[in-house]
Order: C-alpha cells, then structure tokens, then sequence
C-alpha cells in the first residue's frame, strides 16, 4: 500500500517546525505507524536527507517510549493502543495521514516527533514513590494484601508512562496519570503510609506543570493502559481526604 | 590537596562540548487558588444550583392545577414560614445564596477554562464522543444559561425592559405568577427561548452531575453510576416540565 505521509520537521525546540511530505510505497497494512516511519526514514537517508527523529523502545506496548499524534488522534487511530501497536490497515490505501509530535504545552518538542516528557518524570519525583526503610527482608506473609485489592492496585499500576492522556487532553492535564499512581500507591499498605504527603505534593506538581480536568474523557479512551477514569476521581479524592487529615 | 576533595571536585566539574544545549522551557504556574479547589467549588455551587432547579421544577409543575394553585404557591413563597421568619425572609436568603453560588461557579469555571487552554497550549486537541463533547459544551451552555437567568428574572420578577405588556408586580397579599408567565409566553420568540434553554440547561446538568462525580472523588462505579442517574433524570424532568410549559402557553393548552 502507498500513503501521503506529512510528517513534522522541526530542527530545535526553539525553531517553528513545519509538515513535509513525502510518498511511502511498498507499505503493508499489518506494519505499524513506527515501521511506516522506519520506511519514511530509510528511504530519506537513500536520498541522503536528514531521517526523521522519533523515539521508540521496546515495540510492543509495554514501554511507554513511543507516541506520536496520528490525523490528530494520539498514538493513532484506534482508541488504547500504542503507536507501536497501530496498524496501517486502519488507514486508506493512498491516503494522506498525517504525523505530528505528541502535543502539549507540558511536552515541548525537543526535535521533529520527540517531545520533552520530563514533566511526568517531575511528577513521580513529587511524590510516586515509596520510601521504605531497607533492613532485613520481611516474612512475605507479614503484611497481607487481599487478591482483590492488589488486583484494583495493579489495574492503576499498569500506566505505561506514555503521556497519551495528557497529549490527548484539550485541557493539557495530567490527571488520569497522577490520579493512576495516588490510587494504586494509597491501596497497598507500604505505601499507604505517605498517602497524605504524596497527595499533597503530586496534586500540587501536577497543577504547576499541567492542566486542569474538564471531564472530556479523551484521555482514557487515548490510554494504551486502559487506565479508568476512576483515576481522575481519585486525583481530588486524595487530594480532599489528605486535606481533611493531618499532614505527615 | 586531600584525595577526597579532588574526587569531589572531578565529580562536579561540568564538562561543555559545543554550544550549549537549545531548550525550551516547560511551563510552569504557581496559581494563587489551586485549580482542585476550584473544581471543588463548582462542583458544590452546581449541585445548589441542581437542587434549586430540582425545586423551582416542581413548583413550576403547579401551573398544570390551575391560576389560583400557582398564584397562591407563588404568594407563599414571599412569605414562607411567616410567622415564624419574617416576610420574605426565606426568598431573601435563597437569593443571596444563590446569586453568591453563582457567581463563584462563573468564577471558577472561567479560570479552570482558562488554565485549560493555557495548559494545552496552540495545538487543540480533537474532540470525540459524547463525553468530550459535552465537557466541550458546558462553557457554551453555561454562557446561555446565564443569560437567560438574567432574562428571566427581568421578564418574571422585576418587569423591566422585556417583560409581556401585561405584567404586574405582586401586591401584599396576592401575586399574579400564573396571568404574568401565560402573558410572556403568548410571545413566541419568548416560548421558543424558554424551551431551548431548557434543552441546554438539561444538557448541562447531565452532563454537570457526571463531572461533579469526578471532582468530589466518588471513585466507587455504584456511586458514580447514581450520580449520573440522577443527573440523567433531573435533566429529563427538567425538558418534559420546564421546557414543555412555554409549547403548552403558546398552543393554547394553558391560558
């Protein structure tokens, strides 16, 4: 299959970037956005042109390195997937698709497809962590965690990293990825300790570096994680509870 | 000099290759009022404003007994639980607090849109679906839906500048509700309006009482399933009794 790919030229975080086109023949419908690009970029470096930058890691969806906003949608075009997941069947033989960064004000792009996504990382320093006293190794029994509850905590705790839900928020925020990390850290018991500390400094981080939550929905249905929007309730409820309780 | 001070100085000397490094700095505000608090608010202000609607519908549903039951409904509301408050007392405090409710919804929602599209930056987001375009709606909605409160307590209860030429302002012992809302809707530009609005406010308090789920924390599905039920079937309510009164003036039905 053949596509019109426009794809988004951008030499420094502080040039202006543009969309260049380019034809991309001899594509198959099961390849992915990301060997569509590796085609794009074999076929600019044979004509000695600069290739196009995008990040990518592991190519099968358990990562979070890779994102790219495709005809607007992020990652692509079918909902909870991502870009290394994204097949071209869903796409028109002879279409015109077009590939821009991930796009935020918190994601900066460093160059072409790649964005600064450190803001997330500014997040989990803030907070998504659990300090433990590292002594002896606990009985494994000592503390239980009912199958349940652990199974809720990991369903929150499957967050890639990707920054979908923010690219794919009209309001820019970080709440379906902070409110995944306060949910499955308040659930288990190690980490429950901190829970109002964390709440208190991830909330406020979150607000520094992103938007704010309008309940548009958009950024569990970009979520390749299939993160709930529970996360998002959970965001103020921790946020309220935490301020309803004494500080640690 | 000590070993160890050499170390430490090796470790933090930068070593500078080239230019240095373009970047472009992230965004970041230090907000006076954190953006939750103000969700927080809306969510709360609109579920007042909810119940007051809830309220106002089923006192509204009284024109359906006839003008005497509605006038009289509409009487007592200027001097309920008189004598034990004063006159008007309970009218007065409902709108102080509704009108303080509403103002700092407006509030509120202006700075979080605002934020919202600062957030974001240029480069909109795609809308899809009936969630994201509802959420999208409900500064749209709202903007009308202040207006026409505006317009209706000009045409109902003060009668100034747009209300029907036959209004007339309660007297001390007797209110003219019924004779006033069938004069004001005998115009059809009016009735129309009434219904649409209803439409939008039905819409917006759908679609509120999700978003307020959200914001007040209800993460259980039980809960949030009720708060969407509720909301679901106060905006129906609000479209079947509010918005059919103005069809029902302007057919000839109420008169």
């Amino acid at each position: 299959m053949k596509l019109r790919v426009e794809v988004w030229r951008q030499a420094d975080p502080t040039d202006r970037g543009h969309f260049e086109t380019h034809e991309v023949d001899g594509l198959e419908p099961h390849l992915s956005v990301l060997e569509m690009l590796d085609a794009l970029n074999e076929q600019l470096i044979d004509s000695g042109r600069e290739p196009v930058a995008f990040e990518s890691d592991c190519r099968e969806g358990i990562c979070g390195a890779c994102g790219v906003t495709v005809d607007g949608q992020v990652h692509g075009p079918e909902d909870n997937l991502p870009s290394c997941h994204q097949r071209l069947i869903n796409l028109d033989d002879g279409a015109s698709v077009r590939i821009e960064p991930l796009r935020s004000a918190g994601f900066p792009v460093v160059r072409d497809l790649i964005v600064d996504r450190s803001g997330l990382d500014d997040l989990i320093r803030a907070g998504g962590y659990v300090s433990i006293n590292a002594g002896t190794a606990p009985d494994a029994d000592s503390l239980p965690v009912g199958e349940q509850q652990a199974e809720k905590a990991l369903d929150f705790a499957a967050c890639i990293g990707c920054g979908a839900c923010v690219a794919a928020c009209p309001n820019g925020s970080a709440h379906l990825f902070t409110g995944a990390k306060l949910a499955h850290l308040s659930m288990l018991p190690m980490a429950s300790t901190e829970r109002q500390r964390r709440a208190h400094s991830m909330v406020r981080a979150a607000e520094e570096l992103f938007g704010p939550c309008s309940y548009y929905g958009e950024c569990a249905r970009a979520c390749p994680a299939e993160i709930n929007l529970n996360a998002i309730a959970a965001f103020n409820h921790e946020r309220m509870l935490a301020g309803l309780k004494r500080r640690l | 000099m000590p070993a160890h001070t050499r170390a430490d100085k090796a470790a933090t000397a930068v070593v500078q290759v080239g230019p240095p490094p373009v970047t472009n700095k992230r965004p970041q505000r230090n907000h006076l009022i954190p953006s939750w608090v103000l969700k927080v608010t809306m969510a709360v202000t609109g579920t007042l404003w909810a119940a007051f609607i809830a309220i106002h519908l089923f006192g509204n549903l009284k024109v359906f007994q006839g003008a005497q039951a509605y006038n009289h409904y509409a009487h007592w509301l200027r001097e309920a639980f008189y004598p034990l408050l004063p006159k008007l007392s309970v009218l007065w405090a409902m709108r102080v607090v509704l009108g303080l409710a509403l103002l700092a919804h407006i509030c509120a929602a202006a700075m979080i849109w605002w934020r919202g599209r600062e957030a974001r930056g240029p480069h909109r987001a795609k809308i899809r679906g009936a969630r994201a375009w509802g959420a999208w709606l409900m500064p749209l909605t709202g903007i009308l839906i202040g207006c026409f409160i505006v317009i209706h307590v000009l045409d109902l209860t003060l009668g100034l500048g747009i209300q029907s030429a036959g209004f007339a302002a309660p007297i001390s012992d007797e209110s003219f509700a019924y004779e006033n809302l069938v004069a004001s809707f005998r115009r059809p530009a009016m009735a129309c309006f009434y219904s649409l609005v209803m439409l939008l406010l039905a819409i917006h308090v759908a679609k509120g009482f999700t978003t307020m789920a959200s914001d007040l924390g209800a993460m259980g599905r039980r809960w949030r399933a009720t708060l969407a039920l509720i909301g679901g079937l106060l905006a129906v309510a609000i479209l079947l009794g509010n918005g059919a009164i103005p069809i029902l003036v302007l057919t000839g039905v109420l008169s």
